[in-house]
């Protein structure tokens, strides 16, 4: 049987969504992640950083779209859904390049779901689980109405789930047929975070 | 007071269901937990049964020897979510507890997946304090998936729901 410290090994190049690893080895790697992040909003000026994740499958594997392959595709994308979005950052490194984008959409008068996606150069080093947790810090502060942040997760987006719960938010259940990705009808995880929940 | 079941039916709305729709969407302790709102007079009721009840994609009288006691709506939603319908349901307050819902929504839902052939699921979302309405749905058959936390606001009220959800694919209970 292999050791943990073997798993951790051969499994640190893959995104960290097909990760085999317990929780503990997990937590201990991207308790302090490796890279610091900020938010800030995107524009149509962050195009070519844009194309690099949105061209990716192993990004959009569990997006409802699909990679882009135009940059004039790109450049409609921001312009019409980007731009007037209620509230899309763009995901940033020290350099202040995007490296992918978190946003919050109003589904009706008190929900709101979160959505994010990071290019697979930077999966496994905690990006998303700090992304996600500056949000849920500040989103209720910037949308008072919302009382619930949402989000809805496909049953084998194991690292997905794993960054809403390390964040704090709750696994509320299994909605099954709930979404249909792709032509699929697919089984979604449902996960809640409150403005009384504590963060991680 | 027991009733035979079999006294208990489902139909479309008509204008002349007016006065007994009145009866029980007229009672708070019925619309309360709906977004229905309270109807206070028999004009009100037959308006909306013309203009909501029977021009609905699919909603049903709950009745007792013909006369309307409740109702059923079923509703999808749009687009790519169409597989996805919503139920739901409110019965006349003197006819609760005596098995009517639970019998008149098990008819509801093997005329829906028929009817609506594009729906892969049923699902409801009942409060957690309405300790009736989630025995009528699982003793159907529908499986409670999880509790929704402020998912629901109704009237002014944020509350938290269970969801159930009821599959064309699952196997139905015996009657």
């Amino acid at each position: 049987m292999p050791s943990k410290e073997t798993n951790v090994q051969e499994n640190s190049k893959e995104s960290s969504s097909e990760m085999e690893i317990d929780s503990c080895t997990l937590k201990a790697m991207i308790s302090s992640p490796s890279e610091k992040i900020h938010l800030r909003p995107m524009t149509l000026s962050d195009i070519d950083d844009f194309m690099v994740w949105a061209t990716d499958v192993n990004v959009t594997r569990f997006c409802t779209w699909e990679p882009y392959t135009s940059r004039e595709a790109g450049i409609a994308f921001i312009n019409n859904f980007v731009l007037p979005h209620p509230w899309l950052r763009a995901i940033c490194l020290d350099d202040d390049y995007a490296i992918g984008s978190i946003s919050v959409t109003p589904v009706d008068s008190i929900r709101g779901e979160i959505g994010y996606v990071i290019g697979s150069k930077y999966w496994g080093k905690g990006i998303a689980t700090e992304a996600v947790r500056l949000v849920a810090a500040e989103i209720f502060k910037e949308m008072p109405e919302m009382e619930r942040l949402e989000a809805l997760v496909d049953v084998d987006n194991v690292g997905s789930q794993k960054v809403l719960e390390k964040v704090g938010f709750v696994r509320e259940g299994v909605m099954r047929k709930f979404m249909c990705l792709k032509g699929n009808v697919r089984d979604m995880v449902m996960f809640s975070f409150l403005p009384s929940d504590s963060l991680l | 007071m027991e009733i035979d079941l079999s006294r208990v039916s489902i139909r479309p709305f008509s204008l002349t269901d007016a006065h007994d729709f009145l009866r029980w969407a007229g009672d708070v302790r019925v619309t309360g937990n709906l977004r229905w709102q309270t109807f206070t007079s028999e004009e009100e009721a037959l308006v909306f049964i013309r203009d909501v009840c029977l021009p609905h994609p699919w909603r049903r009288s709950i009745c007792i020897d013909d006369r309307s006691i409740g109702f059923i709506s079923v509703f999808s939603e749009s687009g790519d979510d169409r597989f996805k319908a919503h139920i739901g349901y409110g019965l006349s307050h003197e006819y609760w507890g005596k098995g009517i819902a639970t019998r008149a929504v098990s008819i509801a839902v093997t005329q829906v997946f028929n009817d609506l052939p594009h729906v892969l699921r049923l699902q409801a979302f009942v409060q957690t304090q309405n300790k009736a309405s989630q025995r009528v749905l699982e003793k159907i058959g529908f499986k409670r998936e999880g509790l929704l936390r402020k998912y629901s606001c109704i009237k002014g009220i944020i509350h938290d729901v269970f969801v159930y959800s009821l599959l064309s694919t699952d196997l139905l209970p015996l009657p």
